[in-house]
């Protein structure tokens, strides 16, 4: 095995590809829980948008209205979501996990009654979501390796990264989704709608989901498969405790995540078992998490400490 | 009474809870411009009335006119309009945003898509600057003092534009040096206009703030008087219904030997304030040891280290010779501790269960109690029905959930579930908070009862008062340490007041003097 081969300028992109569909996950699950609310259905959400932007793809044979459909279908499912949760004050986990449930379901039973196919839909009518190319660029040696020809939705996380971060930190949407979630009664007696807010965020949220499954199965891939997802939702949802629900942070991890995968791959190619490389990014999702509820509580601990001066 | 000096005016208000008649009677009137004093016991409808004039409460009946004009009801948001500001108790801040954003919270001022914190910034360092405040706008609410916390209320009800500004117990939570200086703000908003309602039961305050005060007695108005022609004796009488309180004789009792010692002990706190940096004294048997201190200056965390709920990280805790340092809750309740935790409703009793179940709950594992490995119901029912008529717990059925009961009823199961056990030591926190006169009354001679069997009692209470008249010896606490010990009949309210401040020289020259 030569290392060379798997560590090389090409990684680089290749962990940025794997992370994209997580990152997106990951900022679906950090909307909702500025106010405090375990998005966990970020996974089935994602599921339903990416079955519905390939069906949409595939029969109208625009990317375009595929992407927004999946949204439009991420943002009703997520308000099933909102409607149990705050309305009717249900366990936020429990209607999420049935989110996950149900669209699992209903995306096997779609395909097959709609769509005419079981297991894995690929055809050539499937417009995917187009590459961004940009002419010179590809002279220049290693920038024009990494940076040349990325999905516009590949863009465009990067550009919902920093939206996002702008919004939390700077406006006053932002300020006052922070102190809902953190103190929603010093959010009442100042005079702000707490489940307005709480609405509006899992809205939000479920237009992003649909879009994190856009762009699996029309970027990221161009078909669908049943469970395609494969827990990248709730990687997002690990990633997003890791950041903090800050964008940026929870970027960091997404990233991780991507890199492990991008590795695993190669290593695959190099004559590691399969099972062992597909069984990576579930052990470092739970190393990731493990590693910062210790960081957390050690210095929690350390704070409250009597033998420590500040 | 047609008076248009009157900026607010409360008419025969009603207000129940359930069946319970919270306000029965409610009268209260402010003047523009005055600081008017709403006294009364716990449970007496002092805040009730003040909520529901900040809208938080709806009215049953009665008239209320703000600014001279009636209201059908109100809610926070009319009432912010109508010019109504409240400091409550619990703080409404966020501890994770700063002090700016605090104060513009729900009315941020905008920039194009930002929010313009130059234009905050200016609009909170006038008030600062106005009633001098010293506030920092860039800390964290975690990072601040609570008086720090309570003047950014301040501030956040005037950005709002409160003429009104009711304030609910805000000395509960202060130092006096703190105290003192809000009551120079709050002269200074007085002086300015603002028309002030100050919610207290400590009338040695009532005298030094107000301009009216009036009186409130389970849920009934008993009276309005000008500060400048009444007393401390004339207020109390109001407030109780008779002129003594609660003087109940203090017994001496034969004191053996030591059943408690804590030993340099070192313990984390919630917050720095109240870490616990090595702390030493004793407890005998048959004496009651009172620890004086304003809250959150490590009584809790001291507490929770001896009773096993915090770890202890150095030092020793010997109970009747057996060290308990850092045991199990049931490996030190079995060495004979007994405790009545501070906070009754989460610690202190489980609200979903029965009278009952919750005067049993440290029992389960004995007989009659258990009986073959399951749990016996008529002998939970036998002990309920014994121990409800010894102590006097109201309503006398067992089979009710204790999430029915009144403060003083909820506190008394806690009592007696705690003080039937025996044991060497009990510790009693904060035992008569939030709880009604006749509860107070009983719950206080049932200590003294404890005490003269023999245990060693170690009493917690915020109240000067308490301390003093149940104490044999007393401790102060000052962030983390002990800054004063003297025997009970050495103490004034003064002394202990500036060892609670952490007056190290004041305790030296006292103790030179005598």
């Amino acid at each position: 095995m030569e290392l060379g081969k798997i560590f090389n300028s090409s990684l680089i992109y290749a962990t940025f590809r794997s992370a994209t569909p997580i990152i997106y996950a990951a900022l679906c699950a950090a909307i909702t829980q500025q106010a405090d609310i375990l998005n966990i259905g970020t996974e089935g959400i994602m599921l339903i948008g990416a079955f519905m932007a390939v069906a949409v793809s595939y029969l109208t044979g625009s990317w375009i209205l595929g992407v927004l459909v999946a949204m439009v279908s991420g943002l009703v499912l997520a308000m099933v979501m909102a409607v149990g949760n705050i309305k009717f004050k249900s366990d936020i986990c429990a209607i999420g996990m049935g989110i996950n449930m149900f669209a699992l379901a209903i995306t096997k039973f779609l395909l097959n009654a709609w769509l005419g196919q079981s297991g894995t839909f690929m055809s050539p009518e499937i417009k995917s979501i187009p590459k961004v190319h940009i002419p010179g660029l590809s002279s220049i040696p290693v920038i024009g390796d990494i940076f040349n020809d990325w999905y516009i939705t590949e863009w465009l996380v990067i550009v919902l990264i920093i939206v996002l971060w702008f919004v939390f930190y700077k406006t006053v949407w932002g300020l006052r989704l922070r102190a809902v979630g953190r103190m929603p009664l010093a959010a009442q007696t100042a005079g702000i709608n707490v489940n307005a807010m709480k609405y509006q965020a899992i809205a939000i949220s479920g237009l992003v989901g649909g879009l994190a499954g856009a762009h699996l199965s029309l970027g990221y891939s161009t078909m669908f498969v049943e469970n395609m997802t494969s827990s990248r939702g709730f990687m997002g949802v690990a990633a997003m405790y890791f950041g903090g629900a800050h964008p940026v942070f929870t970027t960091i991890g997404c990233l991780v995540f991507g890199f492990t995968d991008s590795v695993g791959a190669r290593l695959q190619a190099n004559g590691v078992p399969s099972q062992l490389v597909l069984l990576m990014p579930y052990v470092v999702t739970i190393v990731v998490l493990a590693i910062s509820m210790a960081t957390k509580m050690s210095a929690e601990k350390k704070r409250k400490s009597s033998l420590v001066t500040h | 009474m047609l008076n248009t000096n009157y900026v607010v005016e409360m008419k025969d208000i009603k207000k129940s809870f359930g069946s319970v008649h919270a306000v029965k009677n409610g009268q209260f009137t402010l003047r523009k411009g005055e600081i008017h004093s709403l006294i009364g016991e716990n449970g007496a409808g002092k805040s009730t009335m003040m909520k529901m004039l900040y809208g938080m409460y709806p009215f049953d009946a009665g008239e209320v006119k703000i600014n001279g004009k009636a209201y059908e009801s109100i809610n926070p948001k009319s009432a912010i309009e109508a010019g109504v500001g409240m400091v409550h108790q619990e703080f409404m801040l966020v501890n994770e945003l700063t002090v700016l954003e605090n104060i513009i919270l729900g009315f941020e001022p905008k920039k194009g898509l930002t929010i313009d914190f130059d234009a905050a910034r200016k609009m909170a360092q006038q008030y600062i600057d106005q009633y001098d405040m010293d506030v920092q706008l860039d800390k964290k609410i975690s990072q601040i003092s609570v008086g720090e916390a309570q003047r950014v209320e301040i501030i956040k009800i005037l950005a709002r534009g409160a003429e009104i500004i009711i304030l609910d117990e805000p000395t509960a939570v202060l130092t006096p040096q703190e105290a003192r200086r809000l009551f120079e703000i709050l002269n200074n908003l007085k002086e300015d206009g603002k028309s002030i309602v100050f919610i207290s039961h400590k009338l040695n305050e009532v005298m030094e703030i107000s301009d009216r005060i009036s009186c409130m007695r389970q849920g009934q108005y008993t009276g309005t008087v000008n500060k400048t022609e009444t007393s401390p004796a004339e207020l109390t009488k109001m407030m109780i219904g008779r002129e003594v309180f609660l003087n109940i004789e203090k017994k001496t009792a034969h004191q053996g030997d030591v059943v408690l010692e804590v030993k340099d002990v070192w313990t984390s706190g919630e917050k720095e304030i109240s870490k616990i940096r090595g702390i030493s004294f004793d407890v005998k048997a048959g004496e009651i040891v009172g620890i004086a201190g304003i809250d959150g200056n490590g009584q809790s965390e001291l507490i929770e280290a001896i009773a096993g709920l915090r770890k202890v990280e150095k030092g020793n805790v010997i109970l009747d010779g057996t060290d308990i340092t850092n045991k199990t809750v049931k490996q030190i309740r079995e060495a004979g501790l007994t405790h009545i935790p501070e906070d009754r409703n989460t610690r202190g009793l489980n609200r979903a269960f029965t009278i009952g179940e919750n005067l049993v709950e440290v029992e389960l594992d004995k007989a009659p109690i258990k009986k073959g490995g399951i749990i016996n119901k008529t002998a939970i029912a036998e002990r309920a029905e014994e121990m409800i008529k010894k102590f006097d717990i109201r309503p006398a059925d067992g089979q009710l959930p204790t999430s029915s009961l009144s403060g003083g009823n909820a506190q008394k199961v806690v009592v007696a579930r705690e003080v039937n056990l025996g044991g060497k030591l009990l510790i009693a926190s904060q035992p008569t908070r939030g709880v009604d006169i006749g509860a107070i009354e009983s719950i206080r001679s049932i200590l003294q009862d404890v005490k003269e069997k023999g245990l060693g009692v170690l009493l917690v209470s915020a109240e000067l008062e308490e301390i003093m008249s149940l104490s044999d010896r007393i401790i102060v606490m000052h962030e983390g340490k002990i800054t004063g010990r003297m025997k009970a009949d050495e103490a004034d309210e003064e002394r202990l007041g500036l060892l609670m401040m952490g007056g190290h020289n004041a305790e030296e020259k006292g103790e030179h003097h005598e």
